[in-house]
């Protein structure tokens, strides 16, 4: 389609930016076939971003909260697409929060970005469930009475495979992440902090400027389990990492796990012509004839 | 010929798989069959039943009122012993038993069937049931069980409380000896059943002491079996017609009366294909997935169908509550979604396992905002078949969500068909509008006269779907202009559909339209209906029935045609407010004179429809109120 690119619509200054320019180089940078790209997202500020892109993918911007359940559906439809999911934190963690778990369990291979704002940006700014027990940014009227929810702690124990975080500010490092999620084999998730200017006033560019830091950049530090046996081990380092939040807070990859089968490689063993024969590339008709046959499930039905 | 026949006992007990022998049994000695399910939110202990009516002929209802009644517990004979008109079989050894001490049945069921005892001076035990029933001319016959099951443990060297399970094959050979047809069907029907050796053994033992323990009292004959005969149940139906229909995913919650059909796929999901290219046979996967809940399960479907495969899901009344946000997408996105709608007694959790019609007016209006959506419902299990195909035809021609309603009434039910009558070759696909290779200027809502844009595949070119109102390119836009355009595409496509779909497919005429009388009704009660108009003719009461096939778009135009200038419109349906003849009045303007309604739970019976439309055309009577079944 000839590009005619829509004006983001994000306040000046937001995090969304970062993301959003992170995402498209990832995706040019590996080479992607950008029809077979398919970005889904949730409501909120951030669940505009398929719109912004200035590259040609396909984009459902769909319910609060539903994003993993249409790619899910999107996905298993066609496993030949590369689906990306980018929501809120209100939307994934909050009123898609079923979703975000049971996600977990089915390991499909796609990628789940978080834009981590602490609040409801679209609604005007209430507290998201990330958002930390008395903080109170300046659109909340009281502090914030309830705690948050850990999100890289809630994904490694939902099951994700690859579990990470990034900072929207640091587009190239974020760019390098989201690559590293698409690449992996298995359902991934980044979250992002992602400062909203407009009614963030605690998790500001200045706040996490000075508090970021790479675990990379740890001596040691290596999320990737190659043997079954690592699995334990690196899990609980991950969660105890998962927990650091203060003066220093690490972004990167907190866990890997490729050893664990994707829920396509589970359907292919269940039913082997998943793997070619799949629900988008079979012709179901031919000149308006009906192709599948069923005179073998209804021979079980004969009396 | 019409024979009524009822076995009852506890959920768990093997009332389903007994009906099941004798079903296969009656069906291959050359019988047509009906038989309905009813059972409690339970998974044992609670009372179940089925009702079956074997015929000569289609038969396409049951009948609340029975000539046999079998039971091989106390609970079914308390509970049924009203209905039974010839023969009752019973378990001698429990005689003594009160109506106070079967602890598994409702008090208030427990305290009616002691007053209606008491009433008539007799005490509340089995033996006074069974007198009473003498009384009434109704032949009882008390089974020797626990001798039976002695006799049969002896000989298979299995234990007692082995053996006990096959109680209710004891009297499925009593009821079958009733029949006098040869042993060989009975016998044929438990190996296909039961398969493992020794369960065959036990159970043929059983059913072989039952039928000598009955002399034969309705003699019937084999049936030379000429076309091929399949029987079928409401989800399974449905699930077979989906995938005959093309389906490629299917995302469920499980919920009664629903998940059968989800579950049926499951175990079903490789099935063959003709490759069209190569015109050899192939295998291909249906993808079912079991979603977290109904949230999900809508918007993976609608999310599936983006792919251009047809996608559906299936659920009853609370998951469709939950969905509801979901099907506004759909018709926002103009995504060909089927939802299977399986009604079942509301609100709230209702009754879960028991049939009901009043979901329609929630379905006509679920969802905010407007937008074109088609509700379809069956009638029978050929319908159920047929429907699930249709459905997708017109998800995808008119690009919009389809809901397909199939009562709990038929999803566990069964018929027995002849094979032809599903179709096969008639039925055809329709996808609508498909570019498969969309141009680079591809935009996904083009505004049309018709209101249906070109339909491409995510996969195929760059394309956008958003909830938020649109531009054809699928971005988000507010502009009053662009939204007035776009609203009004999108419900263009109503109109459409409405000139397109001849309402000769979305009404069904039977009997004698030329009279005063007009049965109008939609759903399950269509067999109860057309059976009771058989017997009803030969009493020399005539009328026509009127079948509303689908509520969405109506069908105003025909409806007005058949019933304009009637005598008597009786509307025959499943709610207290009898919904689809307000939705008659609303759109065609034609209003019921005459109802018969149901809203206990139960489906209708042949017999209760009958006296029922005798009440409304001879006696006038305006509202006649259905209460059959325990
Ligand atoms: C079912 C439903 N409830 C409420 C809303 C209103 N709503 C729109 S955006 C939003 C919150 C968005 O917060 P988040 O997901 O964190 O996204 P952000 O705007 O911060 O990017 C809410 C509650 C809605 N669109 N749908
Ligand atoms: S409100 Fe916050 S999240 Fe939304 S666009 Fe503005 S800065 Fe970004
Ligand atoms: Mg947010």
């Amino acid at each position: 389609m000839e590009l005619k690119p829509e004006w983001s619509d994000w306040c000046p200054g937001c995090g969304n930016f970062g993301i959003l320019n992170a995402e498209q180089k990832a995706i040019q940078e590996l080479g992607l076939d950008f029809k077979k790209v398919v970005i889904v997202s949730g409501i909120g500020c951030s669940g505009k971003i398929p719109h912004f892109l200035k590259i040609p993918i396909s984009g459902v911007h769909t319910l609060h909260g539903r994003a993993i359940a249409y790619a899910t559906g999107i996905k298993l439809s066609n496993p030949s697409l590369e689906v990306i999911v980018n929501g809120g934190d209100g939307d994934l963690l909050g009123i898609g929060a079923g979703h975000f778990v049971n996600a977990g369990r089915r390991n499909i291979d796609m990628t789940v970005i978080i834009h981590d704002n602490g609040v409801y940006a679209l609604t005007k700014g209430q507290a998201s469930p990330t958002l930390r027990r008395g903080d109170k940014p300046k659109s909340l009227p009281l502090p914030n009475i309830s705690d948050n929810v850990n999100p890289i702690a809630l994904a490694l124990s939902a099951g994700y495979t690859f579990v990470a975080r990034g900072y929207a500010y640091d587009v190239n490092g974020l760019k390098e992440l989201i690559k590293q999620a698409i690449r992996h084999k298995g359902l991934a998730v980044i979250d992002v902090l992602q400062p909203c200017p407009t009614y963030n006033d605690i998790y500001t560019k200045e706040f996490y400027d000075k508090r970021v830091y790479y675990l990379s950049s740890e001596k040691d530090w290596d999320p990737v389990v190659r043997k079954p046996e690592e699995e334990g081990e690196k899990m609980a380092k991950a969660m105890l990492k998962s927990l650091e939040w203060g003066d220093r807070i690490p972004i990167g990859v907190f866990y890997q796990n490729e050893l664990v089968s994707t829920y396509e490689e589970r359907i292919v063993q269940q039913a082997p012509s998943y793997k070619d024969a799949y629900p988008a590339n079979v012709e179901i008709e031919k000149d308006g004839k009906l192709l599948t046959l069923v005179d073998d499930i209804l021979k079980e039905k004969k009396v | 010929m019409r024979l009524n026949w009822l076995i009852g006992g506890q959920q768990g007990s093997g009332v389903d798989t007994s009906a099941l022998v004798f079903g296969n049994a009656l069906a291959s000695a050359g019988y047509y069959i009906y038989g309905n399910r009813e059972y409690y939110s339970n998974i044992k202990g609670r009372h179940s039943y089925f009702a079956l009516t074997i015929s000569d002929k289609r038969v396409r209802s049951f009948s609340f009122t029975v000539d046999i009644l079998a039971t091989f517990d106390a609970e079914t004979l308390f509970q049924h012993f009203t209905e039974v008109k010839k023969v009752v079989i019973y378990n001698k050894s429990l005689e003594g038993t009160k109506v106070e001490y079967v602890q598994n049945m409702e008090p208030e069921i427990a305290e009616k069937v002691v007053s209606f005892l008491k009433e008539r001076g007799y005490g509340s035990t089995v033996r006074d049931v069974v007198e009473y029933l003498k009384s009434k001319g109704v032949n009882a016959i008390g089974v020797d069980y626990d001798g039976i099951m002695r006799k049969v443990a002896e000989e298979v060297k299995l234990p007692l409380s082995v053996v006990e399970r096959g109680k209710n094959t004891i009297a499925i050979g009593a009821s079958y000896g009733l029949l006098g047809l040869g042993k060989g069907y009975l016998e044929s029907a438990i190996r296909n059943v039961f398969k493992n050796e020794t369960f065959v053994k036990l159970n043929t033992m059983s059913a072989e002491l039952g039928m000598e323990s009955v002399p034969v009292m309705f003699p019937l004959k084999e049936i030379p079996v000429k076309k091929e005969r399949v029987q079928l149940d409401g989800n399974t139906a449905v699930a077979i017609g989906k995938i005959y229909g093309g389906l490629g995913f299917q995302s469920f919650y499980p919920i009664s009366p629903a998940s059968d059909e989800s579950v049926y796929m499951q175990a079903h999901q490789e099935v063959w294909y003709v490759d069209p290219k190569t015109g050899d046979k192939r295998k291909k996967t249906v993808v079912v997935v079991q979603a977290e809940d109904e949230l999900s399960a809508i918007n993976m479907a609608i999310g599936a169908s983006l792919t251009g495969v047809r996608a559906a899901t299936a659920t009853s009344g609370p998951g469709f509550s939950l969905m509801t946000e979901g099907v506004t997408w759909a018709g926002m996105n103009e995504a060909p979604v089927v939802i299977t709608y399986y009604i079942r007694g509301g609100p709230a959790t209702g009754q879960p396992t028991r049939t009901s019609q009043a979901d329609l007016f929630f379905v006509m209006n679920a969802g905010h905002g407007e937008f074109p959506r088609i509700v379809i419902a069956s009638g029978d299990h050929v319908e159920a078949f047929q429907d699930a195909v249709w459905a997708f035809n017109l998800a995808e021609r008119y690009q919009t969500p389809v809901i397909h309603f199939v009562e709990k009434a038929i999803a566990n039910a069964y018929s027995v068909i002849d094979l032809e009558e599903l179709g096969l070759d008639k039925l055809r696909a329709d996808r609508g509008d498909v570019l498969l290779s969309p141009p680079p200027d591809y935009a996904r809502f083009k505004i049309t006269d018709t209101g249906i844009s070109p339909r491409a595949f995510l996969g195929s070119t760059s394309m956008f779907y958003t909830g938020d109102e649109h531009n054809e390119e699928g971005h988000i836009r507010e502009a009053s202009h662009v939204r007035e355009a776009m609203y009004e595409k999108r419900l263009r496509k109503l109109e459409t559909a409405d000139r397109e779909i001849p309402e000769e497919d979305r009404v069904k005429t039977f009997g004698d339209l030329d009279q005063k009388v007009v049965v109008v009704t939609w759903g399950s009660p269509k067999g109860a209906v057309l059976d009771a108009m058989e017997e009803l003719n030969e009493e020399g009461i005539k009328f026509g029935v009127v079948q509303i096939r689908m509520f969405s778009p109506f069908p105003k135009n025909l409806i007005r045609k058949l019933l304009s200038g009637k005598e008597k419109v009786v509307d025959v349906e499943g709610s207290y407010m009898a919904q689809a003849g307000m939705a008659m009045k609303l759109f065609s303007g034609i209003e019921p004179t005459h109802y018969v309604l149901k809203w206990n739970g139960r489906p209708m019976g042949r017999d209760e429809v009958k006296e029922a439309l005798k009440a409304v055309i001879l006696e006038d009577r305006k509202k006649v109120v259905l209460h059959g079944g325990a």
